[in-house]
């Protein structure tokens, strides 16, 4: 066993603690008490029914990183207010309060390491504006897959998006086309592309970077898929199975390559990174 | 500025009169414009993986003298045909058929026409079922290997991820009266407002006119419609729009392929150059 492997045998679950997320009282999958440091320990995945709880940017960072290792690229590009956005809140404030709340855009970004191996990562952040890909988001990532392209380092992604931001309008659609421009230099170049799939993974994002990994890893529950079910149900009233657009639906229909708990993320993406280097 | 004398910005149309017009009943199609460039038109069918997407129409012709790929969604005009087009809404198999016939089209060295004129993917199970989403995502990331000239016009609704699946191209131009949009009015009104009869308010804040994506950078050219709009005339409305093309046409046919796909890569790449040119959005590279 190469020193690598022996390492990834005792990878912790996460590169270091992740931050404190409000959770409820009771779990809503299974309804026992949840205790914050046992979920927080358990990369908040509820131990009794294995629910997973939504992240953050900055706990998905704190997952998979080294501990020390993050170095946070473009964290200074800012997002503007192109269309003049007013009703029914003007985007402007909407993301200068998202600003002022310490979140930092819908992607963040940067190099970091995961059991020593050096990585591009970058993160959706559902909780601004529905991890919408914008501009600035598009810019982060392109840019990321062309250092990656160049450089060779492995790219991992992890998304949880509602698609192209309407406030951004027509621009944020082009984003899909900037992002897949560039995700097809990295593949074109061999570079190894892990895409990790969470709840939710919507509309632009699902039709842009988020499923053409050369992995795609979905998180057990996660919804994933084009168009939102209160949309198909309006366009077409149809009724949908329950399970539809789930991450066991997209392995079954052949979307992903596999469906793994948040517990098993980090040794997964190590070992992958040894296998595909 | 359009090439025809006058300018689209001195249309007094609102953004719903506007959008009335992307979406008239007798609006010319795809197949209008694509038999009038075209005549001895063939159309070729399927994806050869499992099935034939009527919304999506492509297939070869000849074009000012040289064989063309031409590829367009396609609306119907009566009601059978409008649900057996599926109102120009693709499905999975569409954007592997308009792959597949690029493909074809790169083989033989034939330039590549796609008319765009779709409300967006189909938002239905069946469609989810067979992989929407990677289907539109691999036809993006594809278009720009594809390495014969693209041209692209916007001929009526430009919808969402639906259209720029088929919308990655070298040049990229609209006719006047049509709309391209991040999500159609109805959807960006029931994403934000969650209540999709708020669709003209949303439809006035997406700014999806060609006029305004003109502004913005995204398209190259507004190709003035015939007095009364396209519909009021498909012949004068097939003419303007065959002239645009072939003029942008021109001179990528010239470019040695290398040159080409950088040119496309940077087209797209840096789309949004208000990123680079307003400090606010932060440092270049």
């Amino acid at each position: 066993m190469s020193a690598l492997a022996k390492a990834s045998s005792e990878l912790r679950i996460a590169g270091s603690k992740l931050p404190v997320i409000p959770l409820p009282t009771n779990c809503p999958g299974c309804g026992v008490a949840l205790d914050l440091e046992t979920m927080r320990k358990h990369n908040y995945v509820c131990p009794d029914c294995g629910h997973h709880f939504r992240l953050g940017a900055d706990a998905w960072i704190a997952l998979v990183a080294d501990r020390g290792s993050w170095q946070e690229r473009w964290g200074d590009v800012r997002s503007h207010d192109l269309l003049n956005w007013k009703v029914p809140k003007p985007y402007q404030e909407v993301v200068e309060h998202l600003l002022e709340e310490g979140l930092n855009e819908a992607v963040r970004t940067g190099t970091c390491t995961l059991a020593g191996r050096p990585i591009w990562l970058a993160a959706f952040d559902f909780r601004f504006v529905g991890g919408t890909l914008s501009i600035v988001a598009g810019e982060r990532l392109a840019r990321g897959m062309e250092q990656a392209a160049s450089s060779g380092l492995p790219y991992v992604l992890i998304s949880a998006s509602g698609g192209a931001r309407m406030q951004e309008g027509v621009l944020a659609l082009m984003q899909l086309a900037k992002v897949n421009a560039a995700l097809g230099r990295l593949h074109a170049a061999g570079v190894p592309y892990f895409s990790v799939l969470t709840d939710p993974t919507f509309g632009g994002t699902a039709a842009s970077l988020a499923l053409l990994g050369d992995v795609n890893i979905a998180e057990p529950g996660a919804a994933i898929g084009f168009t939102g079910p209160r949309v198909i149900k309006q366009a077409t009233y149809a009724d949908l199975p329950p399970g539809f657009q789930s991450a066991e639906f997209q392995l079954a229909h052949g979307q992903v390559d596999l469906v793994l708990p948040r517990t098993e993320l980090r040794r997964l993406l190590a070992h992958l990174l040894e296998m595909y280097p | 500025m359009t090439r025809h004398g006058r300018k689209p910005d001195e249309t007094t149309l609102t953004v719903w009169q506007v959008i009335e017009l992307a979406r008239h009943a007798d609006r010319p199609y795809s197949l209008d414009y694509i038999r009038r460039l075209a005549p001895d038109f063939i159309e070729l069918h399927g994806d050869r993986l499992s099935a034939d997407d009527p919304a999506l129409v492509g297939g070869v012709g000849t074009w000012h003298g040289r064989t063309t790929m031409f590829l367009g969604h396609q609306k119907g005009r009566s009601l059978k045909e409008r649900v057996s087009r599926n109102w120009g809404m693709m499905h999975p198999e569409g954007y592997r058929k308009a792959i597949r016939l690029a493909h074809h089209a790169a083989k033989f060295g034939f330039p590549i026409v796609s008319l765009i004129d779709t409300p967006g993917a189909y938002p239905g199970a069946g469609a989810e079922e067979r992989g929407i989403a990677a289907a539109i995502a691999e036809a993006i990331m594809e278009w720009f290997r594809i390495p014969v000239p693209i041209v692209a016009a916007v001929i009526g609704e430009g919808g969402s991820g639906g259209a720029l699946g088929m919308g990655v191209a070298d040049r990229v131009i609209m006719l006047e009266n049509s709309i391209y949009s991040v999500a159609s009015p109805e959807a960006a009104a029931s994403i934000v407002w969650r209540d999709n009869a708020r669709k003209v308010e949303a439809a006035e804040q997406l700014q999806l006119t060609s006029r305004d994506l003109l502004a913005m950078g995204v398209v190259e050219e507004v190709v003035t419609e015939p007095k009364g709009s396209a519909h009021a005339d498909h012949d004068a409305a097939a003419a303007a729009l065959d002239e645009a093309l072939h003029r942008h046409l021109q001179p990528l046919l010239a470019q040695p392929t290398a040159e080409l796909l950088q040119h496309r890569y940077e087209r797209f790449r840096y789309i949004d150059s208000l990123i680079h040119a307003e400090p606010q959005f932060g440092p270049k590279i």
